[in-house]
């Protein structure tokens, strides 16, 4: 097991996707975490009076329609984006997951009522979903959280689901039920193990598939507090600007781009990394 | 001797200035169809029933009322009524009608229109009471509870009877809601007359595509003269921005509503002009005074030294508004310049939050505005600065916002704890401010006076000037109502807009109006 994580990891970093993308992510992590240290301003704090300025010394990304500092708006900006990322991923993986290996491992009508309801899911668009969720639960950054994590809960389901059709009937698996280990054990240890590759391929496009769907609720609205540093949130506010102060809306425009291309390179070299069919 | 030459030549140039300038107003070019951008469309085109601006935008087109406010002017002139007298009480009000004007569809205007127009808001036995909604305006202004009697004397006089003296009724019998609409049509359409309008004034309605087009002809036998335009359009452009577009790209004529920040890129447009006059309006920060802290005074005024008004309204408005310190504009008779303002002061007002007892200040919620306003252009960009100028002393506001039927549900019904809002003024009288906005009467839910600002001293002296008739008096009242709204403060007056619309430079002889948008009548179209 060591040495197969070892080969991954030397596979991974002769792919230079793999490495761009881990550094853009990195690159993003820090600033998430050194938010305070990083940032040259209070995220918050307006100063009309300085309010439209372009890039300079003093403002590195310029400033915004009421004067406050975009790059320190940027940092902290990434913060939330990440926190959606990492809280709304956890939370669909594991129920996904769970879904997923209890309908592929005990099958039948257990089976067919999980799958039909993610079914029904799937064939509605992933931000449509989401914009109902939020509508129902109300306008918070949480309930944003809640909202991307039910979206994405059946491609989880799906993918565990038929990784279980296959794995289950593998040798180990029958050697382990003869032995008489309880199904959880078989679970936990033969099945989930052999399941992973292919779910962390997913989790981490997910990500970014997360941080996009979050900022594109943000942007219509639903998202984060008024005046929270989320970059949807503020390409929306200074949409109206986009003609005299176009750097108000690139400036987030790119930070949301730069994260997404940093999960989905990542998530791609993952694939080819991880999946056996693909290897040559 | 130098100086009586130089005298004498301005003279000479500004009559030749004056001449030119007349020469072109003077013959307006009949023809063409302009195109007006705005920000919404319609609601409906029942007079009676609505209650917005952009309803009323086209409706005054369509209708004509018993009198009517001059151009430039808050002062009335004879409408659909050729004169009228009151008797010395004050309780009775006699109007002559206007002969030989028609509706649109052909029917008569006489007596029975009237009674039909204005009955059909009062008497609650009129068939007519109940179709198509309340008469939101009939009873918001008053009149249903002053208003006695409406009768027909003979058919070219009507006569209405008060049941106590009201200062402003004239000037409120001019608002559009009460205009004069085809008895005949409204029989005919029922709740659906909304969709058909028909009325006596300068235009026809001709068809009404929902959420983007009102398209209005000219009506060439007003009895005012016909307008020169042939046809007006107005077009439903929601977003700022996409407007301007449309008006440099020459596909409307004339817009309302620019971003601010758009306004040096506009002035520096040789082909568009910008027309601007002082609004009569208020854009305001209420303090729901029914909620912990704001019911202190101290906090209240705290509030108000920490918000730097003067800078954030300089530089979010960009000129297009003024700062605010009294709940009536300066260009509303009775405002009271020697107010002083409390001005900025992060110091003095972390003084006050100490002496009143929150000396780290506390936990609130500030209510944006979601929709542009005259008053108020960007309510969330506003909400951020207020918002950072109160965490300095340590007030933690949390900015809240929902779509504006919403937000105006919530907060009429006293949801909020600060929340921004603005009035435009429906006629030239303060007491159209005061009592709306500040008396005790209007702080019922659903409520006009979201700070649930309660005085019976500012409450009496309110009615009281409204059942006098002397100006002088009455501005006397209206200045203590000032004094006393001032050392009450349950708002943040924050802004006095100005009105402002951007026209092609084709467009000729636009004229703004501080209450109404009357001016499409006189305008044309050069070629």
């Amino acid at each position: 097991m060591k040495e197969h994580r070892r080969q991954v990891y030397r596979a991974l970093i002769r792919q230079k996707s793999a490495v761009i993308g881990a550094s853009i992510l990195i690159f993003f992590i820090l600033a998430a975490i050194f938010a305070p240290l990083v940032a040259t301003h209070d995220p918050r704090e307006a100063d009309v009076i300085s309010r439209l300025k372009g890039w300079s010394k003093e403002h590195y990304f310029g400033t915004d329609k009421v004067g406050r500092d975009i790059f320190s708006r940027i940092v902290y900006g990434s913060r939330i984006s990440i926190k959606i990322g990492v809280v709304a991923m956890t939370f669909s993986i594991s129920l996904g997951t769970s879904l997923g290996i209890i309908a592929g491992y005990y099958g039948g009508w257990l089976d067919n009522v999980i799958m039909r309801v993610m079914d029904m899911m799937l064939a509605l668009p992933s931000i449509l979903l989401a914009m109902v969720i939020v509508t129902i639960l109300g306008q918070s950054l949480t309930n944003v959280i809640i909202a991307v994590s039910i979206v994405y809960i059946p491609q989880y389901a799906r993918i565990l689901r038929a990784s279980v059709l296959i794995i289950r009937e593998q040798e180990y698996v029958m050697a382990a039920r003869v032995i008489g280990a309880s199904d959880l054990r078989i679970l936990t240890t033969a099945v989930l193990p052999n399941c992973l590759a292919p779910l962390i391929v997913q989790a981490t496009l997910g990500m970014g598939a997360a941080i996009l769907d979050a900022a594109g609720l943000s942007f219509l609205g639903l998202g984060a507090e008024v005046g929270e540093p989320e970059w949807g949130a503020m390409l929306n506010e200074n949409r109206a600007l986009i003609r005299r102060a176009p750097w108000t809306v690139m400036t987030p425009g790119i930070a949301i781009f730069l994260i997404v291309l940093g999960f989905n390179l990542l998530g791609d070299a993952l694939r080819d990394v991880l999946d056996p069919q693909v290897q040559t | 001797m130098n100086e009586q030459y130089l005298h004498h030549f301005t003279v000479v140039m500004l009559l030749c200035f004056i001449s030119v300038a007349h020469a072109a107003n003077s013959d307006p070019i009949i023809g063409g169809t302009l195109i007006f951008g705005r920000g919404g469309d319609s609601i409906g085109l029942d007079p009676g029933h609505e209650e917005d601006g952009e309803s009323f935008k086209v409706c005054e087109n369509i209708y004509d009322t018993l009198v009517q406010y001059k151009d430039e002017s808050t002062e009335v002139e004879p409408g659909l009524a050729e004169s009228w007298e009151t008797s010395d009480d004050g309780l009775t009000w006699r109007f002559h009608l206007r002969k030989g004007v028609a509706f649109h569809d052909g029917t008569p205007f006489n007596a029975d229109a009237v009674l039909f127009s204005l009955n059909r808001q009062h008497d609650p036995n009129h068939p007519f009471h109940n179709v198509g909604g309340p008469y939101i305006y009939w009873s918001h202004t008053g009149l249903a509870e002053i208003v006695d009697t409406i009768t027909a004397l003979d058919v070219y006089t009507i006569q209405i009877t008060l049941k106590r003296p009201y200062a402003p009724f004239i000037y409120t019998i001019a608002m559009t809601p009460f205009s004069i609409v085809s008895p005949n049509a409204l029989r005919k359409w029922k709740e659906d007359f909304t969709n058909h309008p028909v009325g006596t004034g300068p235009f026809k309605f001709a068809r009404w595509d929902r959420g983007d087009k009102v398209v209005l002809e000219v009506n060439k036998d007003y009895w005012g003269g016909r307008a020169p335009l042939d046809r007006i359009i107005f077009r439903s452009i929601p977003d700022n921005s996409v407007r301007l577009i449309e008006l440099q790209n020459g596909s409307i004529h004339a817009m309302e509503f620019p971003n601010p920040d758009d306004l040096p890129q506009i002035r520096e447009d040789p082909a568009l002009q910008i027309i601007e006059q002082p609004g009569m309006n208020v854009g305001y920060l209420a303090m729901n005074m029914d909620k912990k802290p704001l019911d202190t005074l101290k906090v209240r005024l705290a509030v108000n030294h920490a918000i730097n008004k003067h800078d954030i309204i300089t530089h979010l408005y960009q000129g297009m508004g003024v700062p605010a310190k009294n709940p009536i504009p300066p260009t509303m008779w009775s405002y009271d310049d020697s107010i002083e303002e409390y001005t900025y002061s992060p110091e003095k007002a972390k003084q006050l939050l100490n002496d009143a007892g929150y000396p780290n200040g506390f936990d609130t919620t500030l209510w944006a505005l979601p929709v542009p306003r005259p008053y108020i252009p960007d309510g969330q960009a506003l909400a951020a600065a207020i918002q950072s100028d109160l965490r300095r002393v340590g007030i933690n506001a949390k900015i809240v916002t929902f779509d504006w039927g919403t937000y105006l549900a919530k907060i009429k019904n006293g949801e909020h704890d600060m929340a921004m809002l603005g009035w435009s003024a429906d006629l030239g009288d303060p007491d159209n401010f005061f009592y709306y906005l500040l008396s005790s009467e209007a702080a019922q839910k659903p409520a006009g006076n979201i700070a649930f600002y309660r005085s019976d001293e500012m409450q009496e002296i309110l009615v009281q000037a409204q059942s006098i008739t002397d100006q002088a008096k009455r501005t006397e009242l209206y200045k203590k109502a000032q004094a006393i709204f001032h050392r009450d403060m349950p708002w943040v007056p924050l802004a006095h807009a100005k009105q402002i619309v951007i026209i092609n430079k084709k467009v000729q002889n636009l004229k703004l109006h501080p209450t109404t948008w009357k001016y499409f009548r006189q305008i044309w179209l050069e070629e």
